[in-house]
């Protein structure tokens, strides 16, 4: 890449130089001048010179210039009201307009002391108001959703929001009605504001107008604390803040990780921390003694373990959730492999690190030329930045093409474009080769089901070596997290197994089928490391303190009964793992904002990749059925009564060109078969689905499999 | 052709509206010369006849077609678009000219699509002129028939009700299938304009002026009007005056001659009080004004705009407090809610001239309303916030006393007498939707 | 333009205006003077539902747009309209006295239908006949002058239609 051109500007007599074209805004903040904004926000598009709060004066023009809407040219001369009156006079003007309908309810407001137009009002606006009439009034606050209260008397019309909406996460749903003095911030006839990404409006707003719910009077700004960690939701990773009071949390913001999210976060991400308060969440170890289950104190909950442990000898088999630190399952694999010779586990998920040579941030997905989705799974149903990150590609130009399966010229595509970027969401159909995309400006992605299914089986892989030989019956099952003890497979396992260890935060999740229960943790309440899709090592911090000790510490103290020494601490473990993962890095530099690895040559490539190939699901008759999990389910989602509507109709997905075969509109009440189970469900049409392909969530395709008949 | 007629000759002799009957006059017959001419020479033609835009700008329209990249520059089609929303109060003139000389209109289209190099043509027409709408859609289609677009195509798109889209940029987004809301410049249409592509937008009777500079010659059509920006220009006289209507004149008129010789002056007993020279957006005229030649420069020069060349006549019946109310209702009505000052601003002028009417302003009112004036003057989006404030401020500056007896008498010295007493706008009586009804407070 | 009678109608009107246009949404406005014609003169949440399919754009879109125009109607109206403009050159003329005459006559204001439904009743700002004030339109079309005097011939040729 070539350097950019430098221009000299002049700011408030401050001369300073910057990339030509660098926005005014962040120039003159290189010149250390503050030019303050309320629409302006680059990451949502660009700049609309709306507010007017950034009037500055440029030398040549007559006119007071918004300082947004301009960018550095050589020799511009700026004066911003802090050495302009023509300036300072626009600034004041604005922010007279600005609160002259506007109800000052700050010490009733959420926003009250996080408040850019609280800020700015103090420091440069006027102390007084010269509006002797009555303020516009509207009713408030509106439930724009059940996450989201709009209060559009405190709206200052700075199109934020509505350009996220449109720009952005192109959902469209939230948008400006009316015009002039009578615009408002509305949702189509008052439906709810459905979509991933809804949240991000609250913190793009500048005032008190988009606020939380769930967050509603929960807090003042003085009385909280923002832990810097990152969210345990989906493979992603975003960088979060989580706020908390009085030890506990109370909402999640993002903290903007330019390669990872830019900036933002999906509403499970953002409110699923309500699971931390879940009515059945888990405080003491339980032990089964039929009909209930009876409380038992630490020291004889660790009693039972080691009974349940030695009696079982090594057959013993692990289920891992994708949710565990890599500390947990490194601790884990140390007790029982090391300690016990139980080797056999029940991994979260297939792992491969073939991509590893192909390895970028995510945020190159946004220079694409070409971005192949390559499988049927719904990039945002897994992770859901990705899609943001694949829309931005989009607006820039890219092409993006979805397909099923790999076929020698999508592979040609892929290797000729200058810039492709290949994403393997679900299975990768075939595609023989990946060959080329080491190449500059190039990446792959493959999508994970898991927020940490590559770190939890790399950590429980470092440590031992031996191969596992499955035990027949399985003497005890333990099942750590909630993923785990939600997954079909392995609640199968536990009716086999002899005796059921489960570590879990949720007690109806466990309750009928585990032996002994030990009370688990969120990703809010550990610390600890992640390894997201891109392989970034990520820290996560212990935001609050969980009702219970956490797993490690409980392992820990367990473990020194077999004489197996595990630190009670996660910075000690991962040091373990670390020298044998990491390349030794130390636990202290897995930053805040953690950088990514390099890349991996293609002949270093450790490991095998998980099975390619399309199930063989035969040809014949009817459309080929993908289920995926959805973004909104799952045993946190399905504790947070606010996130209730976001969770997907019963819908089946059909391509554009097989709903107009079978006579099939948008909307429609269809009928889906197969194997003699009949479904009905909502036709929606799709073009990002490959012709042949039906998709349907897998709540709602119970007893459907293979191929379908799908008929209005 | 008579040199006083440009834009609407012939049109209220024959049946224009005809392709026939165009053709019998010449119709046509520039845009083939134009054709024949390399396009830059038909850009230095329009430059060298010095055509101002008609719409309100007045920018020159050579000028802004040299500002269009060449083909080879270009990232996108390039495209020109025609400004039919007119809708500036006081305005009716390309009514007439899409009424009555539609085809003259779409040659003046075509010259200047082939000057840019662009092959396509968008007419955005406001949506209340369903009858011109009508009358130029057969016009058009009839010269597609005929054969006269060649490789361009012209499409009329009709708007909807809206006075910001008269705004260029803001047509832009509403040709675009936005809400109708001002763009930032720069970029300027020529350079990033419809779809991202270089576009030429300029007002239909200036793209209607077109034709007859390739008729008459750059020599003879720079003879007619004021040396710096010659050529004629359709008045729309309104307003108190014994004869309303659209006058085709040399630019440079006076406007004595326009409201006395063709407008037949005021109403018999009455006195002439004040005369808004170019639309409702400018600044105000006293009568003592009335020789100041209505081109750019000298109205400029009188402290106002020629704007769209509308002339609204007011006599000694109105008052002036009552006018300004008004033409601020109709600023808040239009104003598209994008930029702070103008939603903001236009609202609490007209309730501080509401109050100040009814009798229940003070002095701090008054200088208040003035201040606010000031506070919006340049400091909006796009022109509306400034043309809110002209016109209010210049009522207030030139007539200041008949503001001061308001507040002093406490309520309008007309005693209900006005022309304009009671005048109801559309923003008192109803709200768009229902959702921005506010809640009684 | 006459109205679309079905809803396939409709698409296929709306098809050949986005054929019309190098990007599609352009036809937004066309397809919501369409869907107004199918709708009794008014844009119910269906007909806006209808834009947004035909178009492919959300309903919330379709919605913001057309709440910005003053001519797209988002509560029912009347068979007829009747609008007065009372901006400034047809004010200064009299529109007032044209405007109380037309309230006397329909026994309601501007802004309200009649009781019957027949006739909408609405104040325009300038309507572009500024020299034939003051300006009365009626469907659409526009009836220049109108004084007070015209007013009950005027009604009682729409209530004829």
């Amino acid at each position: 890449m070539s350097t950019p051109e430098l221009v000299t500007i002049t700011v408030d007599e401050v001369e300073v130089q910057v990339p030509k074209g660098l926005g005014l805004v962040e120039s003159a903040a290189m010149a250390g001048v503050e030019i303050p904004v309320f629409c302006y926000e680059p990451r949502i598009g660009p700049p609309i010179g709306a507010c007017r709060m950034c009037l500055v004066e440029v030398e040549g023009q007559g006119k007071l210039q918004a300082g947004c809407t301009l960018t550095a040219q050589d020799g511009m001369v700026v004066r911003t009201a802090q050495t302009s009156e023509k300036a300072a006079d626009g600034q004041e003007s604005t922010l007279e307009f600005i609160l002259v309908n506007h109800p000052l309810d700050c010490p009733v407001c959420d926003k009250g002391g996080e408040c850019p137009l609280q800020d700015l009002t103090f420091r440069y606006g006027p102390g007084n108001t010269r509006m002797t009439f009555p303020k516009r009034t509207f009713d408030k606050p509106i439930p724009i959703s059940p996450l989201i209260a709009l209060d559009r008397e405190r709206c200052i019309l700075c199109y934020r929001c509505t350009r996220f909406s449109g720009e952005v996460s192109e959902d469209g749903q939230l948008i400006a009605r009316n015009r002039g003095a009578q615009s408002v911030i509305a949702t189509f006839e008052d439906e709810p504001y459905r979509g991933r990404f809804t949240g991000n409006v609250i913190e793009l707003c500048p005032v008190g107008a988009l606020t939380s719910t769930p967050y509603r009077f929960e807090a003042r700004p003085w009385e909280i604390q923002n832990v810097p960690s990152v969210c345990g939701m989906c493979p992603v990773g975003c960088n979060i803040s989580a706020t908390t009071r009085e030890g506990k949390v109370k909402r999640v913001l993002s903290r903007n990780h330019p390669e990872v999210d830019g900036g933002w976060l999906c509403d499970k991400g953002r409110f699923a921390y309500g699971h931390l308060q879940a009515a059945d969440r888990l405080v003491d170890p339980l032990r089964r003694a039929a009909p209930r289950y009876e409380e038992l104190s630490w020291d004889e909950a660790l009693e039972e373990a080691e009974r349940l442990i030695r009696t079982a000898g090594s057959r013993i088999v692990t289920a891992l959730s994708g949710s565990e630190t890599v500390e947990l399952a490194y601790a884990l694999g140390k007790l029982l492999r090391q300690g016990l010779g139980a080797h056999s586990a029940v991994l979260p998920e297939p792992v491969g690190h073939s991509f590893d040579a192909f390895r970028a941030p995510l945020s190159a997905i946004r220079s694409a030329q070409l971005v192949v989705v390559l499988g049927d799974e719904p990039v945002a149903e897994r992770a859901p930045i990705v899609e943001l990150w694949i829309k931005a590609a989009r607006r820039e130009g890219a092409e993006i093409v979805h397909a099923s399966s790999g076929t020698p010229e999508l592979e040609t595509r892929l290797r000729e474009a200058e810039r492709a970027v290949l994403i393997v969401s679900g299975d990768d159909g075939g595609l023989a080769t990946t060959a080329g995309l080491d190449r500059d400006g190039c990446a792959a992605f493959r999508l994970p089901k898991t927020a940490n299914g590559r770190g939890v089986a790399d950590a429980w892989a470092a440590a031992a070596d031996e191969e596992p030989e499955n035990p027949e019956p399985i003497g005890l099952l333990i099942v750590s997290g909630d993923e785990a003890a939600a997954d079909p497979n392995v609640r199968a396992m536990a009716e086999q197994a002899e005796t059921v260890i489960a570590i879990g935060m949720f007690r109806r999740l466990v309750a009928p089928w585990a032996d002994l229960i030990l009370p688990g943790t969120s990703y809010l309440e550990r610390d600890g490391t992640y390894v997201n899709l891109e392989g970034r090592l990520q820290r996560i911090r212990r935001a609050s303190i969980p009702p219970a000790p956490d797993e490690l510490a409980v392992l820990s103290r367990l473990a020194a009964r077999f004489e197996v020494e595990i630190s009670p601490y996660p910075s000690q473990v991962f040091d373990e793992v670390s020298a044998i993962c990491y390349g030794g890095v130390p636990y202290g530099e897995v930053g805040e904002q953690a950088g990514l690895p390099p890349r991996v040559p293609a002949s270093q490539v450790r490991g095998s990749d998980p099975g390619t190939g399309p199930e063989a699901t035969a040809e014949g008759p009817g459309l080929r059925l993908v289920t995926y999990r959805p973004l909104f389910s799952g045993p946190a989602v399905e504790r947070i009564p606010e996130l209730q509507f976001q969770r997907p109709g019963p819908e089946v997905e059909l391509a554009r060109d097989d709903a107009q075969r079978l006579g099939i509109a948008s909307g429609q009440t269809v009928y889906v078969r197969s194997n003699g189970t009949s479904l009905e469900l909502r036709a929606r049409l799709s073009r990002e689905l490959a012709p042949g392909v039906v998709r349907i969530p897998d709540e709602h395709a119970a007893g459907l499999e293979g191929r379908v008949e799908v008929s209005g | 052709m008579a040199a006083e007629l440009t834009v609407l000759n012939g049109a209220r002799e024959r049946d224009l509206t005809k392709l026939d009957e165009y053709r019998t006059i010449g119709g046509y017959g520039q845009l083939e010369r134009a054709r024949g001419m390399a396009p830059e020479a038909v850009i230095e033609t329009i430059t060298n006849a010095k055509l101002r835009g008609r719409g309100g700008a007045g920018f020159a329209m050579g000028r802004k077609m040299s500002l269009v990249p060449p083909p080879d520059k270009r990232r996108s089609p390039a495209y020109v678009v025609a400004n039919a929303d007119e809708s500036e109060p006081g305005a009716f003139k390309d009514r007439e000219i899409m009424r009555t000389a539609p085809h003259r209109f779409v040659e003046g289209c075509l010259i200047a699509a082939h000057g840019i190099q662009s092959r396509n043509v968008f007419i955005y027409i406001r949506g209340e002129y369903l009858t011109e709408y009508e009358v130029l859609s057969r016009a058009v289609e009839e010269a597609r028939a005929a054969g006269i677009f060649d490789d361009c195509d012209v499409v009329v798109h009709r708007g909807a009700g809206a006075y910001i889209c008269g705004e260029e940029s803001a047509l832009l987004d509403s040709l675009e299938g936005k809400r109708g809301q001002p763009r930032p410049r720069p970029p300027f249409p020529p350079v990033t304009g419809l779809y991202g592509g270089p576009t030429l937008v300029n007002n239909v009777q200036t793209i209607a002026s077109v034709p007859a500079i390739f008729e008459l010659g750059v020599e003879e059509y720079t003879r007619i009007g004021p040396e710096s920006a010659p050529g004629t220009v359709v008045y729309s006289l309104s307003g108190n005056v014994n004869k309303p209507g659209n006058y085709e004149l040399p630019l440079g008129t006076t406007l004595r001659e326009l409201i006395f010789e063709h407008g037949h002056g005021v109403a018999e007993g009455r006195a002439l009080k004040a005369i808004i020279p170019g639309g409702s957006s400018v600044p105000v005229f006293t009568p003592n004004q009335l020789d100041v030649p209505l081109d750019f420069d000298s109205v400029q020069a009188a402290g106002s705009f020629l704007g769209s060349a509308a002339i609204i006549v007011v006599d000694d019946r109105a008052c002036m407090v009552q006018l300004g109310l008004r033409a601020e209702k109709f600023y808040m009505h239009e104003s598209c809610g994008k930029c702070t000052p103008c939603r903001e601003g236009t609202r609490w002028l007209v309730q501080l001239l509401e109050r100040i009417e009814t009798g229940d302003g003070s002095q701090r009112d008054l200088d208040l309303l003035r201040d606010v004036c000031d506070r919006i003057l340049g400091k909006s989006l796009c022109a509306l916030g400034d043309f809110a404030v002209y016109c209010v401020a210049s009522y207030v500056d030139k007539f200041y006393d008949e503001f001061k007896r308001h507040v002093e008498e406490g309520g309008c010295p007309y005693g209900g007498e006005s022309s304009l007493d009671g005048v109801v706008a559309p923003s008192d009586q109803h709200t768009h939707s229902p959702v921005a009804s506010p809640v009684p407070a | 333009m006459s109205a679309p009678e079905t809803a396939a109608d409709f698409r296929q009107r709306v098809e050949e205006l986005k054929a019309l246009y190098p990007d599609s949404r352009s036809a937004v406005m066309g397809a919501l003077h369409l869907a107004q014609k199918r709708h009794d003169g008014w844009l119910p949440p269906e007909a806006l539902e209808e834009v947004a399919e035909a178009m492919e754009l959300t309903p919330a879109f379709v919605q913001s747009v057309a709440s910005f125009y003053d001519m797209y109607h988002l509560e029912p109206v009347g068979r007829h309209s009747i609008e007065v403009c009372t901006n400034l050159s047809c004010a200064l003329v009299g529109a007032q006295a044209v405007v109380d005459a037309f309230e006397q006559e329909l026994g309601v204001g501007p802004g309200e239908t009649t009781e019957d439904g027949a006739i909408t009743f609405r104040l325009v700002e300038c309507a572009g006949g500024c020299g034939y004030a003051p300006v009365v339109i009626v469907d659409q079309r526009y009836r220049e002058p109108a004084r007070p005097d015209d007013v009950p011939g005027l009604v009682e040729e729409i209530r004829g239609r």
